[in-house]
């Protein structure tokens, strides 16, 4: 039976040599839309119920959250245009193999060689999902400080107000430290951070480039040495936090993590002052609090000294209308 | 181009066959001059891409120290001694393309000469520099536009010596009445498109020169 | 020139039915063990490779920092520059740009139907594409071999295989082998042999450019396989400084390796771009080139414009090592940027190097085995064109938390969704080719939809990383691995082999086996997605990449791609078995079109002639006319009666119709 016409669906035509009994042809793509749009739908509404809460990173922060929507949105768009193309290529394969006895011959021509409205449509179809999604990123970036990633020493999406705990993460081959300026510039080697709380984080290098990941914070900035890199988020619910670092930085790059944990405000207050007080005669010897450190030139003392174009205010705050000094 | 008489031609070679085959390879000489200078632009672009960068940077406050300047004059006799043989050069391909194939020669190896007295020059100034090289990051440019400029010279030098070597015993293939200017043979189109090429790239040397002898000596 | 003694396996002209010859350079021009060949070319590298570490000792030694640290990074990149350069000297590349000094003019191939012309410099393009197979899947193995190593250390978070500085070095060397082969796995071995006959030449452009590209890719392996006498490099391919000024002389094999690589890439991209533009045969317009050629023209736009930068990068660390200036060094005027900024210019460019050919691929081999045209040609190759000029502009979606300037973010966002809808427009193409197809699933369009299947994962996940909320969740992690493994092994490595299968019986005349085919092709794409698949699962539970240990929840994830993994290797083993069978042990003589294509190069008889064509053919239309009556004829190839009378037809063999070949070789 062959196809006279070469309509892309479902109409009704005669064939050639047959009776008068109209021949209907299989409406391709209304079939596959029909599979399609079910299969979509139940993957998106299960994906959503099922997994949407549980992507990570979680909802430990604002950008974690923030970021686990996003990720969320995306999938739920990214799913049925994968579904798309899969249920094509599946009824394809199907339908139009070469052993099936009841497919027609393919029909050439210039109407298979090109057809406007499909290729105007697929181009326009795909323009306004990446457009949309260029949207939305955008947004979703400025409207969470960042999300969470570092933005170099002059960050333009700051927290709009409240009070910014700074941290500071020094990072080095191979280990990650946490200084804390507002308290005096002790050390720690555990991220102790309070809850309901806006931080910033400063994070840089002493040798080559790290990546502080805080993985269920939802943090990634690059450490490199001699810039401080800041990154925000404001934490919503307590939790253990790991920390790994995500640059390549030597051998031992695997074995570089370590934890922390977010806590209540006042758990942490008590820590951090108790700590400040205990470790007092260490802080002492330590470089004086910068927000980057250049490695001493004779570098036998193995002393760091403050980067001298950058040094650390106590008057420097996000959100707050003085200028920092 | 073959010795017809030992060696079998392997396929019917029609006269319009020839034909093609020889303006496909006049083609492939412009296309090819215009990809070289391409690859070159953009490798230079690069160098420029640095030299900026990290002039902006400024990290350390170590861009360019007050002694951190390389030898001007040096620089200077360089980028004009690269400046007159591009200008040669480009002078001779057009008496060439007038039809004088001896003031060609003539322009061609004196141009050739200046490109090796560039090397030289360079080469002796990389030998006189007042910096270390990893004192600055002028100087670290400085070191890495020595290397890519010798590199791009050697290349432009190279190919317009094989050209005039070439054109010589075209020449004498030519006989007395003809020479490589005039004769309309495929050898001699070919030689004329590959000429045309390296002009080309001759011109970029010496813009590339102009440019870099901005860069390192005038701002 | 006269051969004055004959080897039993010679065959001198005039002869009705020529056999396949090629021919190669050299000297002396005859073949034999005293000739430049492959073992010259390794010996002269070697003393190249001692006279110029012996030279980098001289220079080197008496600067403290070299006395001190007892590693001259001089006397290594003497080393291996001079041996890049004795390996050419060996085979015979630098012969004729030396002659050409002395106004010699250039000597045809010594023509020869020995089997030791692939071993020496040859400008026959079909012998270096030929060449350049062996070349790629020697590149391919090396590294799947490290890939083994890795997943095994992977296997458990807490027993250690390797020592770190050994892991390092594997995974670093792993990326950096697999990336060298993955830019030239196309355009080298398909490339360089299909293009000239797809566009009814007879030859390449710059044939002896093309053969120095193929020998320089070989230097290329031999001088990044040296990192592993000097201890590896712990950069990973992306070579980041200040690591990579911290390291040690292992660095250098990287450096150069790349340099090197880098200048046989332009040296490809150069003559095959100057070939497509030139050398089409009358009547091939740029409507009727097949989407292969446009693939391999959009990709030769970048292999000569991306890749300098790549080589001045490279440079730029060679000089930091050797001349100690400062470019990536921040405490001294330079920047760790700069070498990010640099690089990944390359680098972006450089992924679209590698996947552009695939789906040029593709692209020929849907409307073969669907029988059908293909649909939307002009939108394909726009897209190719359109997807190469945007490539050089998204390059800081690497670089996204880098701390580098805040502000470009969103720019780069947007770009790079942008340069997603010319990727997407080989979907539109294929899917409106198999509309009321006739799909025959040979083994070549097995690969053909496997690509699409893979590739699909592959980009949408590299939308997700392009949306930068979302890159700071995965950035760094094995979600970016999966992504990038999907794309370039998933797309392109699948539409390679698709393409082998598809044109081995014509390169090499003989059939590759079918069942055997069947089987590579089934465990290769099941172990692969299921290799890859969990690591965006992996990823998203936090496992950065490059990483020796890890959380203790993840291993059971981990060793479901470990095993997988290794599957995956045996089933390239089938590929080996099928390959060495089919072409070595017991090979079948394949018909000369065996797929039934209207491609011209497939109106060749097989075993293709030296010269391609017997005469120059007249392009009527584009090779898609499938299904379609009065479809016309896709060239003249050249009757006997048209041919012009004169010397040359005396020479030629006028009676040959390629024609009338088909069926025997």
């Amino acid at each position: 039976m062959t196809e006279s016409g070469t309509d892309s669906g479902g109409t009704v035509s005669t064939s050639g040599t047959d009776s008068a009994a109209p021949v209907r042809h299989p409406r391709h793509f209304l079939r596959m839309f029909l599979i399609w749009i079910v299969i979509a739908v139940v993957a998106d509404v299960l994906f959503y119920v099922l997994a949407g809460p549980h992507i990570p990173p979680g909802t430990m922060t604002s950008s974690a959250s923030s970021n686990q929507f996003d990720f969320n949105i995306l999938l739920i768009i990214a799913l049925p245009v994968m579904l798309a193309v899969w249920v094509y290529l599946a009824y394809a394969v199907i339908m139009w193999r070469a052993s099936n006895k009841d497919a027609p011959e393919p029909v050439g021509g210039p109407q298979a060689r090109s057809n406007l409205g499909v290729q105007i449509g697929w181009i326009a179809t795909t323009t306004v999902i990446v457009m949309g999604l260029f949207v939305f990123g955008t947004v979703e970036l400025i409207a969470n400080q960042g999300s969470g990633g570092g933005e170099g020493a002059s960050p333009i999406w700051t927290p709009t107000s409240g009070s910014v705990l700074p941290v500071q993460v020094i990072a080095q081959q191979w280990k990650f430290t946490y200084r804390y300026p507002t308290f005096g510039g002790f050390q720690s080697q555990e991220l102790i951070l309070p809850n309901n709380t806006s931080i910033a984080f400063h994070v840089t290098s002493l040798d080559v480039i790290h990546d502080f990941w805080a993985y269920q914070l939802s943090i990634k900035a690059d450490a490199n040495p001699q810039q401080d890199n800041v990154a925000f988020t404001t934490t919503h619910e307590t939790g253990s936090v790991t920390v790994r670092c995500d640059e390549l930085c030597g051998i031992w790059h695997g074995a570089m993590y370590n934890y922390g944990k977010v806590v209540s405000k006042s758990a942490f207050e008590t820590w951090a002052k108790s700590t400040e007080a205990a470790n007092a005669a260490n802080t002492k010897l330590l470089p004086p609090m910068a927000w980057t450190y250049v490695p001493d030139a004779n570098g036998a003392d193995g002393g760091y000294y403050p980067d001298s174009t950058d040094p650390y205010s106590p008057s420097e705050v996000y959100g707050a209308k003085q200028a920092a000094s | 181009m073959t010795e017809a008489a030992r060696q079998p031609a392997p396929y019917s070679d029609t006269p319009e066959e020839r034909e093609f085959e020889l303006r496909s390879a006049i083609g492939s000489y412009w296309t090819g001059g215009r990809l070289f200078i391409g690859i070159w632009a953009f490798f230079f672009a690069s160098l420029a891409f640095a030299y900026f960068y990290l002039r902006s940077n400024n990290s350390g406050q170590l861009w360019r120290p007050p002694n951190a300047t390389a030898p001007t004059s040096l620089g200077w006799a360089i980028f004009a001694v690269v400046f007159a043989s591009a200008l040669l050069v480009i002078y001779g391909q057009r008496r060439l393309r007038g039809g004088s194939f001896v003031d060609w020669q003539v322009a061609g190896w004196v141009g050739l000469l200046g490109g090796l007295l560039a090397i030289g020059l360079q080469i002796y100034q990389m030998t006189r520099l007042p910096f270390y090289p990893g004192s600055s990051g002028y100087a670290s440019c400085f070191i890495g536009w020595a290397v890519m400029n010798l590199m791009m010279l050697f290349s432009g030098v190279y190919w317009l010596e094989t050209i005039l070597a070439n054109s010589i015993r075209l020449n004498r293939a030519e006989g007395p009445d003809a020479s490589p200017a005039t004769s309309s043979s495929p050898a001699s189109q070919l030689f004329r498109a590959n000429l045309d090429s390296c002009t080309y790239f001759w011109g970029f040397m010496a813009f590339v020169s102009a440019l870099f002898w901005v860069f390192f000596y005038l701002i | 020139m006269a051969v004055t003694e004959q080897r039993d396996d010679e065959v001198v002209y005039p002869d009705p039915t020529p056999p396949v010859r090629g021919g190669f350079q050299g000297w002396p021009s005859r073949p034999g063990w005293i000739s430049q060949h492959i073992g010259t070319a390794a010996v002269l590298a070697v003393l190249g490779y001692l006279l110029g570490h012996w030279l980098g000792n001289v220079i080197g030694s008496g600067y403290s920092n070299v006395a001190n640290s007892g590693e001259n990074s001089i006397a290594v990149t003497g080393g291996l520059v001079l041996g890049v350069a004795g390996w050419l000297l060996g085979i015979g590349a630098l012969n004729y740009p030396l002659a050409k000094m002395a106004g010699i003019e250039p000597r045809p191939d010594y023509e020869t139907t020995h089997w030791s012309r692939y071993l020496r410099y040859t400008t026959d393009h079909k012998v270096v594409g030929l060449q350049y197979v062996i070349g790629v899947l020697t590149f391919l193995f090396t590294g799947g071999l490290l890939a083994m190593a890795i997943r095994t250390e992977l296997l458990s978070p807490t027993t250690h295989v390797f020592g770190p500085g050994t892991y390092i070095a594997i995974v670093s060397e792993h990326g950096t082998v697999m990336m060298m082969m993955a830019t030239s796995v196309i355009v080298g071995p398909l490339g360089n042999w299909l293009v000239p006959l797809m566009i009814g030449a007879r030859r390449t452009a710059f044939p002896r450019i093309e053969a120095f590209s193929f020998w320089i890719f070989t230097a290329g392996y031999l001088v990044i396989m040296t990192a592993l006498f000097y201890g590896g490099f712990p950069t990973g391919w992306t070579g980041y400084a200040p690591l990579q000024t911290q390291a040690g002389v292992g660095m250098m094999s990287y450096l150069v390796g790349f340099a090197v690589i880098g200048i046989g890439m332009i040296a490809a991209g150069f003559n095959l771009g100057a070939t497509i533009v030139n050398y089409r045969a009358p009547g091939m317009t740029w409507g009727r080139i097949p989407i292969f050629v446009w693939s391999i023209l959009a990709t030769c736009a970048l292999l000569t414009l991306a890749t300098p930068t790549l080589v001045a990068a490279g440079l730029f660390g060679i000089l930091d090592h050797t001349a100690q200036t400062a470019f990536y060094v921040t405490e001294h005027g330079g920047s760790s940027f700069l070498w990010q900024n640099l690089f990944w210019f390359f680098g972006h460019p450089e992924v679209y190097i590698m996947a552009l050919p695939g789906f040029g691929i593709v692209g020929e081999i849907l409307p073969v085995f669907t029988r059908k045209p293909l649909f939307a040609y002009k939108v394909a190759a726009a897209g190719m064109v359109g997807v190469a000029l945007l490539s050089f502009f998204v390059w800081q979606h690497h670089l996204f938390q880098s701390g580098i300037n805040p502000d470009m973010r969103p720019l780069f966002m947007l770009t790079t969704e942008l340069i997603s809808i010319p990727t997407g427009f080989i979907y539109l193409v294929g899917l409106g080719t198999l509309y009321k197809a006739k799909i025959r699933f040979e083994v070549p369009m097995l690969f053909a939809l496997a690509l699409f299947f893979n590739f699909l994962i592959g980009g949408v996940t590299g939308v997700f990383l392009s949306d930068v909320p979302v890159n700071v969740t995965v950035h760094g992690s094995f979600f970016v691995l999966a992504h990038f493994h999907y794309t370039i092994m998933g797309g392109l490595i699948f539409a390679f082999f698709g393409g082998l299968y598809y044109w081995l019986p014509k390169m090499t005349g003989k059939t590759m086996n079918k069942k055997l085919g069947q089987w590579h092709f089934w465990t290769m794409f099941i172990f692969f997605n299921m290799t890859f698949f969990p690591m965006f699962l992996i990823g998203l539970l936090g496992q950065p990449r490059r990483v020796f240990e890890y959380a203790h929840n993840l291993q059971a994830l981990n060793d479901f791609s470990s095993v997988s993994a290794f599957l995956l290797g045996a089933s390239f083993l089938i590929f080996i078995a099928n390959f060495v069978w089919s072409i070595f042990i017991k090979p079948t003589p394949a018909p000369a079109n065996p797929w039934d294509s209207l491609g011209l190069e497939w109106q060749t008889p097989t075993p293709v002639p030296y010269y391609n064509f017997a005469r120059i053919p007249v392009v009527l239309s584009d090779p898609y006319h499938y299904s379609e009556e009065n479809a016309p004829a896709v060239a003249d190839l050249g009757e006997p009666e048209l041919v012009s009378v004169g010397a040359a037809a005396e020479q030629g063999n006028p009676d040959q119709r390629p024609e009338q070949t088909e069926g025997l070789a």
